[in-house]
């Protein structure tokens, strides 16, 4: 896989999980989780070439495109607040 | 026409098989019955012919002596009636009833001679009664220790815990003993019955026999006794374990890391096995003897027991006479009789025809008494107040012709080569006890190393950890100071 | 400072809750009802004679020296086994006794050697110090008798010897080797005076036995009998200083015991809260690799890989740093450049890698160890619980009664602990173990697990799933606690989807392999078993599922109600030392100390204020994602402080590419190790024994870790990356580690009440540290989950895209070995390598009879990945259909083999499945030979004066 291949296999490989759990709201969670945890670049690729994308992955990247804001749909993506203790993620 | 004829290994060992067979090719027609043995060693192979249910027995017999005892001959060997026979007549046997009378793993004999009596007596009570019944008897472990029955289970009965066990020690190994193994091999459903009465009394619904590997005799009766009773005593279920010829293995917790797989290594105590034993559970864990006593104790009641005995020494005794003496065998009798009685009234003296020099009792930690000493009582207190033990109930006699420095060494090698090893007054002292008293013999340094004997035996009587090492003095102490000219002392005093 | 032995009360300490009071010597003493006389005494501070006793071991009562008069008691019973009793009157010297103790060290001195001079323990032993004590003046017997002298000297171990000769059969060692370590390696051999320790092999000597050379039965010894050869070679220590360990996770405090700057022995610290005095091969004894003679000292540059290295001054290094790095940035643009913090660093290093990234580098490109091995762990359990961290302390072990291991090996990973856990499995607590490989855990000595799912790899969603379904369909699930601690709707949602008949075990045992019949058994003994706890490593994490694995794990605690108290729990065993403390100090890219998104305004504006710098906004790149950036061309340049991740990461020929196509490499470590095989720039890095910081480990404990020699590098780590980050403009300017804890607890909450005084008060600490818990936090979710309520996830099993064809028939695994650690840069400078001086691949009798290969032969192993040779292992632990191996040696390089694949939702690596194929070998790989000539070339190195 080259790196805009691999690229397109993670989103559909989070779509795929997300779908996976049932989540109401599929898309939003895809989108959800790639703006919280990848890289600018990364994400410009995907929006800049989105060949290959299964159609939750899609409809996520569009949506972050759009630069509409999806919300926190899962825990892992509710982070600590500045003056907050207990939480990790530590892995 | 029947024959009856031991199958106790003790017969076997003098041919009682051999007689057997030629019993069966000269008389083909009669019923050849092998019962258990009376407990006269001296007179196995013992035969009993019954005719018109008269029994007349001889003894010791040998193929060539039953042509002529089928013949109505064999004078010279007969003996009549044995229960009238003076060894027997002479004895209470509470414990072994059923010797020489019944065949060992038959059922209806041990049913029609009161078996099972003491069983159906427990199940009408409850536990803490059977315990009290027990504790009224006065029964004290047979094994060595002495420590009442009653108590033991009573500790059992009242400790926390879903799952008891009851252990029989059947490991017996001290030099001149054979009660537990004639008890197995003759009568195997009493101690049966005992381990199911202790069950009941304590809330142990499994037991354990362990028995010492060089009894494949008993072993094999116990194994089928057990199988053959499995529906009588259920749901208690007894299991039967073999040793591996360690005599400290004797000793209860030893005998417990055993069963559980472990090194044969003594346990500190407390905790008491009452309260941590078997697998860390309570357990009784008593001798055969004492197990096989309460049958009779639940189906006669407490005081027919009790009414026999001396001071705290309660009820009978199955006392072994072995070594060099004229008539060897199983004795029960009631606490009490003397030393003296038992070698030379019972006993009838040595085998060689020589005089007694010294009586060892309770085995080969048992102290070697003189024959000044025969006054003594056979009694647990008696023998402790003259620094003895009556320990498993073995007295092996010695004539004139034993060294008692060497029987002193021996106990000390005895001691080094049965350790388990763990403590170290036992594991080191008892070499170095050999080392001096050889060179008490040489003549080196003599006084001081008899001081240094002394010494040694106190730090082994007082800082071992079981009765193995805090017992090898007895028989050393007892050599050096009833006989010191064997050390080469003038007499005791120097 | 000085040398003194730990504090020994004889037998272990009571955790009676009722009080005891006798009287002893005349002085009366209160302490727990079942304290034995022995350590009530020591107590008050009198020392009855003892030899056979310690208070890490039951007591035994077997040396007879501690006998004590009782008032009222027959005879003299042992102290030891003697429990206190109200209103006991205990005399501990009498004339009797001191005449009983006498006659019986008169008996032990009558068989022993009387070399003390030159005796190993000369001044530290138990024996002399008893002897003494005792008043022994004279040995009546001579020594001429019998003895045990003539022995011979076991010197098989590599790390200890065994004199026979000095022993006096106590049998601590034995009982250490059962109680503490449950290795029953060793044992008493023969009766009476013919008893002697054996290590029960044909040979009987240690190296060839069972013996795991955990150190236990050494630090038990009361002689020389079992001592050190560090010991035996320098001598008694003058110094301790307790420190912590840094090989894994479980965080074994040790004394570091001293003569000068050498260090004669590590000996696990009886109070250390996490080893609670144990210890195992590595921490205990491959220390040694600190004074190795590979060791890299002096800072290196090179224009290009295929140059030899240059030795420079440190100034030179970190101006040529720098200017790369800027000169970098300033071609390629400010997000091009990144670095990796190390979890084998202290946290104070590892905040001040992150920080120099982010507020030097100015961008997020930060990523640490914890992304290829417990990610997914702190995704699935943030998910669920609302917070990842473990929810028990190592201790919580001792009231578990169903022990639930999946994925993870503790006995060679973790031993420390798998020691712990083995003491509680042989007090009777029920084990079940998920892994496709039969682990020691599964059977070993007085050990053997209740129930063994030998899965098919790949497959744990499917197992713990069905396992789910046969909790919610036969009624076991905890409702009450359900109904209070988590969110109803979302169980309902999820029981309905694992109640499907599609999630059955018997429906998912053609995928799993797994013996239905068995599984429902298991599920049902977790859920019904009393304290359910579940373990879990990285054979959970390690997969394309290992997020939703983990979340499958937390579903079952939930759901059977094993959340919030002792016993219970769902416990990520981690790998690394301070894996957790990296995490915690903001080593993902996404997130600040104290797990704060880098995205949120109020967070990045206190750490702006602090550091004086504007603090970019958006995630930065994973490693996986910067080798991938590095290929396409837009990440040029990395600092890597103590990780190895040629070695270590999936996929090397990736990895190396990755490497090759920046332009610098900057590694900073104690070797020159695989990765700095493509490194421009070397900066020598320090040991955990040559610094000052804290380690925190896998139970949150935050542990002081100490300096107990200097630098042979003339720097700490930190050092090090403050002097990197002023050559690059920054005005840094700490001068002890502790002033790095407190700009930590200054911009993390969960640290708040942390600093270096308090720890040294405290002994370790466990966060979150703050007003609300003073004195720290030792079990999570109590009264209830920390954040909110428990969510329960629905986690449908997707099946990996590594699938095995006909190309590649078998599935690969990979693991470790007790006697290593991870890439064996340490442990391989070690004696260690005596147990396993090279990777194997375990394969089953019948896969390899089909291929016709023989035990010990060469084999090529290879995937679409790539290919490499080992020699194969023939065993029936592994299934049919799977084989297995160790990543410890770089000669072997597992990782070649290793695809990249990684978790959905982290991108940890799968590495424990990849689609192998195994045939005979003649002979290494082109991979290996070409490796191994770049690895020569590339470890050249010119010598500073040669420059000159």
């Amino acid at each position: 896989m080259n790196g805009q291949e691999r690229l397109i296999y993670m989103a559909n490989q989070i779509a795929r999980n997300l779908g996976a759990m049932q989540h109401d709201h599929a898309v939003a969670a895809v989108a959800d989780h790639i703006r919280m945890f990848w890289d600018p670049r990364m994400k410009a690729k995907v929006f800049a070439d989105g060949a290959g994308l299964s159609p939750i992955a899609a409809a996520a990247i569009e949506m972050l495109k759009q630069g509409v804001d999806p919300g926190h749909q899962t825990r892992a993506t509710e982070f600590n607040a500045v003056d907050e203790t207990g939480g990790s993620d530590a892995g | 026409m029947r024959i009856l004829i031991s199958d106790d290994a003790l017969a076997i060992a003098c041919g009682a098989d051999r007689v057997a067979n030629a019993f069966a090719k000269a008389a083909p027609d009669a019923e050849i019955v092998r019962v258990s043995s009376w407990g006269m060693h001296w007179l196995e192979p013992l035969v009993e012919i019954e005719l018109d249910g008269t029994r007349t027995g001889y003894g010791p017999v040998s193929p060539a002596d039953v042509p002529a005892i089928l013949d109505g001959r064999g004078d010279a060997i007969r003996i009549g009636d044995v229960a009238a026979h003076p060894f027997i007549a002479a004895q209470t046997r509470l414990t072994f009833a059923r010797a020489g009378r019944t065949r060992p793993l038959s059922l209806d004999d041990y049913e029609a001679t009161g078996g099972w009596a003491g069983l159906r007596a427990a199940r009408a009570m409850t536990p803490q009664q059977i315990v009290e019944t027990v504790t009224a008897s006065g029964l004290r472990g047979r094994g060595g220790a002495g420590f009442p029955a009653g108590i033991k289970w009573k500790t059992v009965l009242d400790a926390p815990g879903a799952r008891k066990y009851i252990v029989c020690n059947a490991d017996e190994g001290d030099s001149g003993t054979f009660a537990d193994r004639m008890l197995i091999e003759g009568d195997p459903y009493l101690l049966i019955e005992g381990m199911a009465i202790a069950g009941l009394a304590t809330g142990a619904d499994t037991g354990f026999v362990y028995v010492r590997s060089e009894y494949p005799h008993a072993i094999a009766k116990l194994e089928a006794a057990v199988a053959a009773s499995r529906a009588i005593v259920a749901p208690f279920r007894i299991e039967v374990r073999t040793g591996a010829g360690a005599y400290v293995c004797g000793e209860e917790t030893s005998l417990l890391n055993s069963l559980e797989g472990k090194r044969g290594e003594v346990r500190a105590k407390p905790p008491l096995p009452a309260h941590q034993g078997l697998f860390g559970r309570p357990t009784v864990i008593n001798n055969v003897l004492t197990l096989a006593a309460v049958p009779f104790v639940l189906a006669e009641g407490p005081q027919a027991y009790a009414d026999y005995g001396m001071g705290r020494s309660r009820g009978t005794m199955p006392i072994q006479l072995a070594g060099n003496i004229r008539h060897g065998g199983l004795f029960e009798t009631a606490f009490g009789i003397t030393l003296g009685e038992l070698v030379d009234a019972i006993g009838g003296g040595t085998e060689s025809g020589r005089p007694v020099r010294a009586v060892q009792v309770g085995g080969p930690l048992g102290a070697y008494f003189p024959p000044a000493l025969f006054d003594t009582p056979f009694d647990y207190e008696a023998f402790a107040a003259r620094d003895g033990l009556i320990g498993h109930g073995g007295v092996t006699v010695f004539d004139d012709r034993v060294d008692m420095a060497a029987q002193a060494r021996f106990a000390m090698a005895f001691c080094a080569v049965e350790s388990c090893g763990k403590c170290t007054p036992c594991r080191i002292g008892s070499t170095r006890g050999i080392e001096t008293i050889d060179r008490i013999v040489a003549n080196e340094n003599r006084l001081a190393n008899i001081a240094l004997v002394e010494e040694l035996c106190e730090t082994m009587k007082f800082g071992s950890l079981c009765a193995l090492g805090g017992f090898t003095p007895y028989p050393v102490l007892s050599a050096l100071h009833h006989f010191p000219e064997d050390f080469g002392l003038k007499d005791a005093a120097e | 400072m000085g040398y003194e032995r730990q504090p020994d009360f004889g037998t272990p300490a009571s955790s009676s809750e009722e009080q005891v009071t006798l009287t002893i010597d005349g002085r009366p003493v209160t302490v727990p009802a079942g304290t034995t006389v022995m350590r009530a005494a020591a107590e008050i501070g009198t020392a009855i004679p003892k030899l056979c006793a310690t208070d890490s071991l039951k007591q035994f009562g077997s040396c007879r020296l501690c006998l004590v008069e009782i008032d009222g008691a027959r005879g003299t019973p042992a102290s030891c086994t003697t429990p206190v009793a109200p209103g006991m009157t205990v005399h501990t010297q009498t004339p009797r006794l001191q005449k009983l103790r006498k006659g019986v060290m008169e008996l032990y001195i009558s068989d022993h050697p009387l070399d003390c001079l030159t005796c190993a323990a000369n001044g530290d032993c138990e024996l002399q110090d008893q002897a003494g004590a005792v008043g022994l003046r004279d040995v009546r017997y001579g020594y001429q008798g019998a003895n045990h002298l003539g022995q011979a000297k076991d010197r098989s171990n590599p790390y200890f010897d065994f004199e026979s000769s000095k022993c006096i059969v106590c049998s601590r060692c034995v009982r250490a080797c059962e109680e503490v370590q449950g290795t029953f390696a060793l044992t008493i051999q023969g009766r009476g005076f013919g008893s002697k320790v054996s290590a029960g092999t044909a040979d009987d000597d240690f190296l060839s036995s069972e013996c795991v050379s955990c150190g236990a039965c050494v630090q038990a010894c009361p002689t020389a009998t079992l001592s050190e050869k560090s010991l035996i070679e320098i001598g008694t220590p003058e110094r301790s200083v307790v420190t912590t360990c840094a090989y894994c996770g479980v965080g074994c405090t040790f004394r570091a015991e001293m003569r000068g700057e050498q260090l004669v022995r590590m000996v696990p610290w009886k109070d250390g809260k996490a080893n609670r005095g144990h210890s195992c091969v590595k921490g205990r004894f491959a220390w040694g690799y600190a004074q190795h003679e590979e060791r890299i000292t002096r800072p290196m540059i090179r224009a290009s890989i295929d140059q030899p290295w240059q030795e420079v001054s440190w100034e030179q290094a970190f101006a040529h740093a720098a200017s790369e790095l800027k000169r970098i940035q300033a071609k390629y643009g400010q997000r091009s450049i990144g670095g990796i913090t190390s979890s084998r660093c202290t946290n104070e290093e590892t905040f001040l890698v992150q920080k120099l990234i982010r507020a030097g580098f100015g961008n997020n490109n930060v990523d640490t160890c914890a992304r290829v091995c417990h990610s997914p762990t702190g995704y699935g359990l943030k998910t669920t619980f609302g917070t990842s961290a473990g929810t028990q302390d190592f201790d919580s072990v001792e009231h578990t009664d169903v022990m639930l291991v999946i994925g993870a090996n503790p006995t060679d990973a973790h031993p420390v602990f798998g020691s712990r856990m083995k003491k509680r499995l042989r007090e009777g607590a029920k084990l079940i173990v998920i892994d496709p490989r039969r682990t020691d855990l599964v059977r070993s000595p007085h050990i053997e697990a209740a129930h063994h799912l030998p899965l098919r790899p790949g497959t744990n969603v499917a197992v713990l799933t069905a396992m789910a379904h046969v909790v919610v369909t036969e009624g076991l699930a905890d409702e009450a606690f359900i109904r209070e601690r988590c969110d109803w709707d979302e169980y309902r949602d999820w029981a309905e989807f694992v109640s499907h008949e599609r999630n059955s075990p018997e429906t998912l045992a053609p995928v799993t392999l797994v013996d239905p019949a068995e599984l429902r058994a298991a599920a049902r003994l977790y859920a019904t078993g009393g304290n359910g706890a579940i373990y879990y490593g990285l054979g959970v994490t390690e997969h394309s599922q290992g997020s939703s694995t983990v979340m499958a794990i937390a579903n079952l605690a939930m759901a059977t109600g094993n959340i919030g108290r002792p016993g219970v729990g769902v416990n990520p065993l981690r790998g690394q030392n301070n894996v957790q403390g990296a995490c915690d100090m903001g080593s993902f890219p996404h997130e600040l100390s104290g797990y704060r998104h880098i995205s949120d305004g109020a967070t990045r504006a206190l750490f702006e204020q602090d550091w004086g710098v504007d603090l970019d906004p958006e995630p930065g790149l994973r490693i996986p994602n910067m080798l991938d950036a590095a290929v396409d061309g837009s990440f040029k340049a990395i600092y890597i402080q103590g990780e190895d991740i040629l070695q270590s990461d999936p996929d090397t020929r990736h990895v190396s590419a990755g490497l090759a196509a920046m332009e610098c490499v900057i590694v900073q470590d104690l070797f020159l190790n695989e990765t700095a095989n493509y490194a421009h720039i070397f900066l020598p890095g320090s040991t955990f024994l040559e610094k000052d910081g804290t380690f925190t480990n896998a139970e949150r404990r935050i542990q002081p870790v100490r300096k107990v020699m200097t630098p042979l590098n003339g720097y700490a780590d930190w050092e090090v990356t403050q002097e990197l980050a002023r050559a690059m403009g920054l005005d840094w300017n700490y001068a002890h580690p502790g002033e790095i804890m407190d700009e930590i607890a200054r911009l993390t909450p969960s640290f708040a009440g942390v600093n270096f005084r308090r720890l040294d008060e405290a002994g370790s600490l466990q966060w979150p540290v703050n007003e609300a818990a003073p004195q720290g936090t030792p079990t999570m979710h109590i009264d209830g989950f920390v954040r909110g309520k428990g969510k329960f996830v629905v986690t449908d099993y997707v099946p990996t895209d590594e699938k095995t064809g006909p190309r590649f028939p078998l599935l690969l695994t990979t693991g470790r070995i007790l006697s290593h650690y991870n890439v064996g840069a340490q442990t391989r400078r070690t004696a260690n390598t005596a147990w396993h001086p090279e990777d194997r691949l375990e394969i089953h009798p019948v896969d390899a009879e089909d291929r016709g290969l023989k035990d010990g032969e060469w084999v090529r192993l290879a995937s679409r990945s790539g290919e490499t040779t080992l020699r194969a292992l023939i065993t029936d632990r592994v299934a049919p259909g799977v084989v297995y191996t160790t990543f410890h040696h770089p000669a072997t390089q597992a990782n070649v083999v290793t695809t990249d694949f990684s978790d959905w939702a982290t991108n940890c690596p799968e590495y424990k499945v990849t689609a192998v194929q195994v045939t005979p070998s003649n002979g290494p790989t082109d991979w290996q030979e070409d490796y191994e000539a770049l690895s020569e070339r590339s470890r050249r190195i010119a010598p500073l004066e040669a420059a000159e």
